[in-house]
């Protein structure tokens, strides 16, 4: 039962969001980099499948094959974040907003990811790289003793899905603000 | 009224979200910022107000590892293969195919299209969790057929908000495993909990709409033109029928007998609703990756709550949340029964306002450890918080799944027609919370089996 996310983005559609040039290049390399990770899913469950065999055939499941898909779904909806905010897709109750004015619902989105969206992104970001950069350091790899090595790449995902985020978020800011100034003459 | 002051800025953060929500912003940013917000407010209040809340940037930054927790937790793997599989089944047709045969097979009888529509709801609630999405799904299958058929508008209304919403109780169920998760205890257990509370509910419901048929026919008439039911008929519906329901006995079966982890069978079960897709010549590859973009964008839309209530939780707790919920809670003159029952009360009236997940990440992990303080079992616990929030999604006049059906109903359902037909199947509800409450056994009877004495 698929929740169907172009149909519950239809507030994104209420805003009628201008783009400008260089949002429109984040957006589509965002949502580029979420096709292709998409792919992780049909990965995952092949590599859920291939262990199940081996320890139910071979009555040996691998640690390594374990680890990896933690990696995988990480990975997945780490860089998912993203490309599901380019397309509106994360949650919002909308039942009273409905009724309110379109000049309002566009500033408090302004002011929705001024002070709450883009600060919450950046303390994430700015913590999640010496996070990563300790693991780099220290090349550190799984506890285990068959585990995987290179922790540090899944740690990076941290960065980097929160760096797409960010990236997102200047774009929507960005597309919000044009939206309000074209339609409200802000400034001119 | 001292908790109230010492703990003056936990209060604040919460009633804070529960207001800001309804301006109609992300929830899961308007938790992170609001937490990030509150951690400036209470360094500049340590700072010149002479307060000790010791919540600052180093503390705020611990979110990353929390973070991290939630990449690494091998648990919640099952949740994008759980979603997978429902978004595959959803494509393979198989809900269209089980209402044309369902309806064929129940037509004859008063209220029989209403049973069909519980019976898809239940076998088909593999998966859900997401309720906006189960609801619309019966509404657009269901309440224009029942229209077709002159069923009353209340009833059909009804029926499909409280069933859409019983897929998040059934297993295998994503908001069980979030919460098994989240308390630390074996989903195994949880979805074996949950599977006769689950059945005891639709039970219900059907016996409701069995006897309001027969006492007043004209609000789920027996179709006139109803073909009769024919072998040809029963073998249709038979074909129809097994293969999903095979699927999820052996996705369930194989958590419930051990041989499976509930992350294992939840790909195994992605897995053979590929394979079902497949065969119902169904899945194109343009089809596979919207089903894969599909599975993103939800699996993403739940984490992207878990990355924010995940900071909020951390403020919260610095700010002294839990020792507020423990002490409100310990405090309470009542023996443990009475303690659940005030929590559950609780959890009902947060439930007009937050959904299932925020509710799960936020709350229960401070409840967890009061209820296993007063000797509370876990499982029975849990279960009836699950049945009490989905109840309380249905609940009149704020309740998630009204405004959800709301939004796709054909024209000429009103909201006042949700809210009169809801109104049975809440009451239904509180019974069902009601017996399990007192028939513990009910949830704990399977594990206990399962596990033998």
């Amino acid at each position: 039962m698929a929740i169907n996310l172009t149909e519950t983005s239809a507030l994104d559609k209420k805003l009628q969001l201008e783009h400008l040039p260089f949002t429109k290049k984040i957006d589509n390399f965002v949502t580029n980099v979420g096709e292709i990770f998409n792919w992780f899913w049909v990965i995952l469950v092949a590599v859920i499948l291939i262990n199940v065999i081996l320890r139910y055939v071979f009555r040996n499941g691998m640690i390594e094959l374990e680890e990896l898909q933690w990696h995988l779904y990480a990975i997945g909806w780490l860089v998912g974040l993203s490309s599901t905010y380019v397309v509106d897709g994360h949650v919002r109750v909308d039942v009273l907003t409905d009724k309110l004015g379109y000049k309002k619902r566009l500033w408090f989105e302004f002011f929705g990811i001024l002070f709450l969206f883009l600060p919450f992104v950046i303390l994430v970001f700015i913590y999640s790289i010496p996070f990563f950069e300790l693991s780099w350091a220290s090349s550190e790899r799984s506890t285990s003793a068959n585990g995987l090595p290179a922790r540090w790449f899944v740690k990076g995902f941290l960065v980097f899905g929160f760096f797409l985020l960010l990236l997102a978020g200047v774009s929507r800011i960005t597309r919000v603000f044009v939206t309000i100034r074209s339609k409200f003459g802000l400034g001119k | 009224m001292e908790l109230v002051t010492e703990y003056f800025m936990a209060i604040l953060l919460f009633f804070s979200f529960i207001t800001l929500i309804f301006y109609g912003f992300p929830v899961a940013w308007t938790m992170g910022g609001l937490a990030v917000i509150f951690t400036l407010i209470s360094m500049l209040s340590d700072t010149y107000l002479d307060t000790f809340f010791g919540v600052d940037w180093k503390f705020a930054s611990m979110v990353v590892y929390r973070l991290y927790g939630v990449m690494a937790n091998w648990v919640l793997v099952a949740l994008p293969m759980f979603i997978l599989m429902g978004i595959l089944m959803d494509k393979s047709g198989i809900a269209e195919d089980l209402m044309t045969d369902l309806s064929k097979l129940f037509g004859r009888m008063r209220g029989g299209l209403a049973i069909a529509v519980v019976f898809i709801g239940v076998l088909l609630a593999a998966s859900t969790g997401i309720i906006g999405a189960a609801v619309v799904l019966l509404t657009i299958l269901g309440v224009p057929l029942m229209l077709k058929n002159n069923y009353s508008r209340d009833l059909a209304c009804g029926v499909v908000c409280a069933t859409g919403t019983l897929g998040i109780l059934i297993p295998p169920s994503i908001m069980l495993v979030i919460m098994g998760d989240q308390v630390r205890i074996s989903v195994g257990d949880l979805f074996m909990g949950a599977v006769f509370p689950g059945l005891l509910l639709s039970l219900l419901y059907t016996i409701f709409i069995i006897t309001y048929a027969y006492l007043r026919p004209e609000v789920a008439p027996a179709p006139k033109s109803a073909e009769p039911v024919t072998l040809n008929i029963i073998f249709r519906v038979f074909k129809s029928i097994v293969p999903p329901a095979l699927l999820i006995v052996a996705v369930l079966g194989s958590i419930f007998m051990g041989i499976a982890t509930p992350t294992e069978a939840s790909g195994l079960g992605a897995f053979g609703a590929w394979l079902l897709a497949i065969v119902r010549g169904r899945l194109s590859f343009k089809d596979l990756k919207s089903v894969i973009r599909k599975t993103t964008h939800t699996t993403s839309y739940i984490f992207a709550l878990f990355v924010g209530a995940t900071m909020f939780a951390l403020v919260l707790r610095g700010l002294g949340g839990d020792e507020l919920i423990e002490g409100a809670l310990k405090g309470l003159p009542f023996g443990p029964n009475g303690v659940v029952i005030v929590v559950l009360f609780i959890t009902f009236l947060l439930g007009f306002f937050l959904d299932w997940i925020e509710i799960t990440l936020i709350i229960l992990p401070f409840l967890a450890p009061v209820m296993v303080d007063l000797g509370v079992d876990l499982v029975w616990f849990i279960v009836m918080f699950a049945v009490v929030l989905q109840t309380s999604f249905i609940t009149p006049p704020v309740g998630f799944a009204l405004f959800y059906m709301k939004g796709v109903a054909p024209q000429g359902i009103t909201i006042q027609n949700i809210y009169k037909g809801i109104i049975p199947f809440v009451i239904l509800q509180v019974i069902g919370v009601a017996i399990v409450f007192n028939f513990p056994k009910i949830v704990t009877w399977l594990p206990q089996v399962a596990y033998g004495p």
